[in-house]
């Protein structure tokens, strides 16, 4: 089984859907470390997953902004050990009004789901991405089946968050590379003082995004095609 | 066995906005005040400041300034046939934690009741007979009025140094302002907020079809100000960082910088951080409270005697602490007796979406929690009621809160929820955008209430509070008109290239604990001059044990259609007043039940 780095796990993925080079930016800070929380296949097959919500086009895709590194991140910390999630049993099936009711940890939830539905439609790695956005409808429409006692919806609704927060959240938390998804709505960041701006009506913005760990000079938004 | 500390006059539970002020009041009026507050200190300067503040992954996705579901949450249900089921992480409501508590998360946007709110069941039944309020809505006066409350509603205007434009002064109306509010015997403290253009073309829009638009009336500084407590406030930097974030600006009004900073040299007062109370403790007779017990941080048991006990906590956990107490009566919904936990409410919202074309630019991150433009022709009962089958109503506003990118992705109807048409709509409409909000009023039913869940215990032991909630028939019908109203004025926008109206509370669609409504549960504790319908008198004391005082939207009868910060406010510092000059001096039950 051989072994890949961040960067070549979606580099392969890139190459698949024929994108000519990535951005310099994008992985660079964490090419060569080891997933934190999720094995290589995992990661390969969550890219598909995100990259089907969020695809590329004049704006990178979900995993090429960094949300595969994000999403890692947060089920190796607090969100996948639950830490803000009320655990005690018993956990009788709620209604959609009741929200969240699985017994499972967020990150065992990912795992499970992960390996269900590949179970069920076979490795996602390889499948056309009509197969792929198709997979997508299923999953949002609760068929049951594909994420096995995971519950396809609620796999949905977490795949559906976390892919949207890595690709909009300050890019301390591993995704938003480059300031990707600020970038693409125009979103300047943390560091907001807009006293004398507020009432300039229909005067664009045009101060690129900083971020919390902002480095001066990396603001600029290089996305190559 | 609890280690018992020496007695105290006062015990404050929570040090939130009525908890803190309630220490301050008490503190000065020469009562040794011990608040108790959960969680831990925390100061805007140090804690809030940006950078670091604006991090909306971790305060508005991950709550890091709200309660933890791991040691305390609730049960719910959407009636009772339902099992309750924990509500395992926030969603729909967000209580707090920690020193300022709520207080330092809110938006900012600080009302008056109307005058015929305070006397909603009297107000109804003279305009428009005594059979109109239907048998299954339990409707109630306050027990105070507006002229009573006003110089409250008026002071703590002033401690917030907040921003708006008056409306109705007591030498007449004011160009401007809000012609159907009670009258002020004073202005804003400060000038109204800098408005955006899309607040601005809602003005203009409900302008022309005869509505009355007026600035959001806003607890954020637009200049330098000091409070009457001495507190120093900044001009707003309209950041975009409000709601679910504390301000490090020293801007938007909380209870550390406008009160607490105020109080905590002065020789009575005292706070204890980590401090969990686990129940309040009764005397013999069951007439008094002796005092409360809590759990340190280090997990011990202590016994703090008070003279007075003040209730502080929100709305929800001050329920839950007289049903683990034992204080007061527990509402029973089979034989519509008992209080505590009758008549809980909530918000009803709805809201219409509005796009522009290329010419308008928003700029939706310049913003601000109360910021915006809005009327108040369809709230309470400034409209006529008579033909339309329901009760209540609520403002229609346009505001720009922010433009936070996770949570703030808005698509015109039809857009699909991901994939390649979704991502170009959340780029092409995110800086041509404007949100109506309606802010719709709450009425109780003797179906939805508070009580303890037989299954599911918090980390102390304790069973979780149980809630039973859904929207009434009256409040659908009530949302549905008023947003009718709203969609009206979105289409005589300019530049407008489409508009979506949605309705939380539609025919057919259930109260969901999922996504987010607004941080405004109200009930459960409510006030009132019956004591078989209410769990306090007039001025905020217990019926049933005289030296327990109970502050918050806990107190409302039924929801108002406005944010609930100012009107508890107004009632907080009328029970201080009457403690200070009446029950300290003489403890005895103010009213006769």
């Amino acid at each position: 089984m051989p072994t890949y780095s961040r960067r070549s796990v979606l580099f392969g993925f890139g190459a698949a859907v024929g994108l000519a080079s990535l951005p310099r930016h994008a992985f660079a800070a964490l090419d060569g470390t080891p997933f934190t929380f999720l094995t290589d296949s995992e990661a390969r097959s969550l890219a598909l997953l995100c990259d089907t919500l969020i695809p590329q086009d004049d704006f990178p895709s979900a995993s090429q902004a960094g949300v595969v590194d994000f999403i890692d991140l947060q089920l190796a910390g607090g969100y996948g050990r639950g830490e803000h999630l009320y655990m005690d049993g018993p956990h009788p099936q709620g209604t959609p009004e009741q929200g969240y009711q699985s017994p499972l940890r967020p990150a065992e939830l990912w795992r499970e789901g992960l390996a269900a539905m590949q179970t069920v439609i076979g490795p996602l790695e390889g499948q056309p991405q009509s197969a792929l956005d198709q997979l997508m409808t299923d999953l949002s429409e609760d068929r049951p089946a594909l994420a096995g006692r995971v519950g396809a919806k609620t796999f949905f609704t977490e795949l559906h968050a976390l892919t949207n927060q890595g690709y909009f959240a300050d890019p301390i938390y591993g995704g938003n590379k480059g300031y990707a998804g600020w970038h693409m709505v125009g979103f300047p960041g943390a560091f907001g003082y807009f006293t004398d701006t507020v009432d300039a009506h229909n005067r664009p913005y045009r101060q690129p995004p900083m971020g919390i760990g902002h480095q001066p000079g990396t603001s600029d938004f290089n996305w190559e095609r | 066995m609890a280690r018992r500390l020496a007695k105290t006059d006062v015990v404050i539970i929570g040090a939130g906005w009525t908890g803190l002020t309630a220490a301050y009041e008490l503190a000065h009026a020469g009562k040794r005040c011990v608040v108790l507050e959960r969680g831990s200190y925390r100061h805007d300067a140090d804690d809030f400041a940006a950078p670091k503040e604006h991090d909306e992954l971790k305060y508005a996705v991950h709550h890091a300034h709200m309660i933890n579901t791991r040691k305390e949450t609730l049960t719910f249900r959407n009636n009772a046939s339902q099992q309750a089921l924990p509500m395992r992480r926030l969603g729909s409501f967000l209580p707090g934690v920690g020193l300022g508590g709520a207080g330092i998360h809110w938006n900012g946007q600080l009302w008056r009741p109307l005058p015929s709110d305070l006397e909603m069941r009297s107000h109804y039944e003279n305009r428009y007979g005594a059979d109109f309020i239907p048998d299954d809505l339990n409707v109630q006066d306050w027990g105070v009025t507006y002229d009573e409350l006003e110089p409250h509603f008026d002071f703590y205007e002033r401690i917030c140094g907040t921003s708006g434009t008056a409306g109705q002064m007591a030498d007449g109306p004011r160009e401007g302002g809000n012609p159907f509010e009670g009258p002020r015997s004073a202005d804003y403290p400060n000038p109204p907020m800098r408005q955006p253009i899309g607040p601005t073309k809602f003005g203009e829009a409900a302008q022309k079809l005869g509505y009355h638009p007026f600035p959001l009336p806003a607890a954020n500084a637009t200049k330098e100000y000091t409070n009457p407590y001495g507190a120093k406030l900044h001009p707003c930097t309209y950041c975009g960082f409000c709601e679910r974030f504390g301000c490090g600006y020293y801007a938007k009004a909380d209870p550390i910088i406008c009160v607490y900073d105020q109080i905590k040299s002065h020789e009575n007062f005292e706070i204890r951080y980590q401090a969990q109370v686990l129940r309040v403790e009764k005397s013999e007779d069951g007439k008094t409270a002796t005092g409360v017990t809590y759990l340190t941080d280090a997990g011990e048991e202590v016994f703090q005697p008070a003279d007075i006990v003040c209730m502080n906590a929100y709305g929800l956990w001050n329920v839950h602490l007289m049903l683990v107490s034992g204080l007061g009566k527990p509402y029973d919904p089979k034989t519509r007796t008992g209080t505590v936990g009758r008549n809980y409410a909530y918000q009803t919202m709805a809201g219409v979406n509005v796009f522009f074309d290329d010419q308008v630019v928003t700029n939706p991150f310049m913003g601000a929690g109360a910021l915006g433009t809005v009327i108040d022709d369809f709230n309470g009962d400034n409209f006529d009621h008579s033909d339309l089958g329901f009760l209540g109503g609520g403002y229609i506003a346009c505001t720009q809160t922010n433009g936070r990118p996770i949570n703030y992705q808005p698509t015109p109807e039809g857009t699909p929820a991901w994939g390649a048409d979704w991502k170009r709509a959340v780029r092409e409409n995110y800086l041509h955008h404007a949100s109506l909000t309606v802010h719709g009023s709450s009425m109780a039913t003797p179906d939805n209430y508070l009580d303890l869940d037989p299954t599911w215990k918090d980390a102390y032991g304790r069973p979780l509070l149980r809630m039973t909630f859904n929207f009434p028939e009256n409040d659908r019908r009530m949302a549905d008109y008023v947003m009718g109203k709203a969609h009206e004025i979105a289409r005589n926008m300019e530049n407008v290239t489409s508009t979506s109206a949605s309705n939380r509370a539609a025919e057919g669609s259930d109260y969901s604990i999922v996504p987010y409504q607004t941080t405004h549960n109200t009930g459960g504790t409510v006030m009132g001059t019956d004591p078989t319908t209410s769990v306090v008198n007039r001025f905020g004391q217990m019926w049933d044990h005289h030296n327990v005082f109970v502050f918050g939207a806990g107190l409302f009868p039924q929801n108002l259609g406005y944010n609930p910060t100012g009107p508890l406010m107004g009632v907080a510092y009328w029970t201080l007043d009457h403690m200070k000059n009446d029950y300290i001096a003489n403890p005895r039950p103010l009213m006769d039940a």
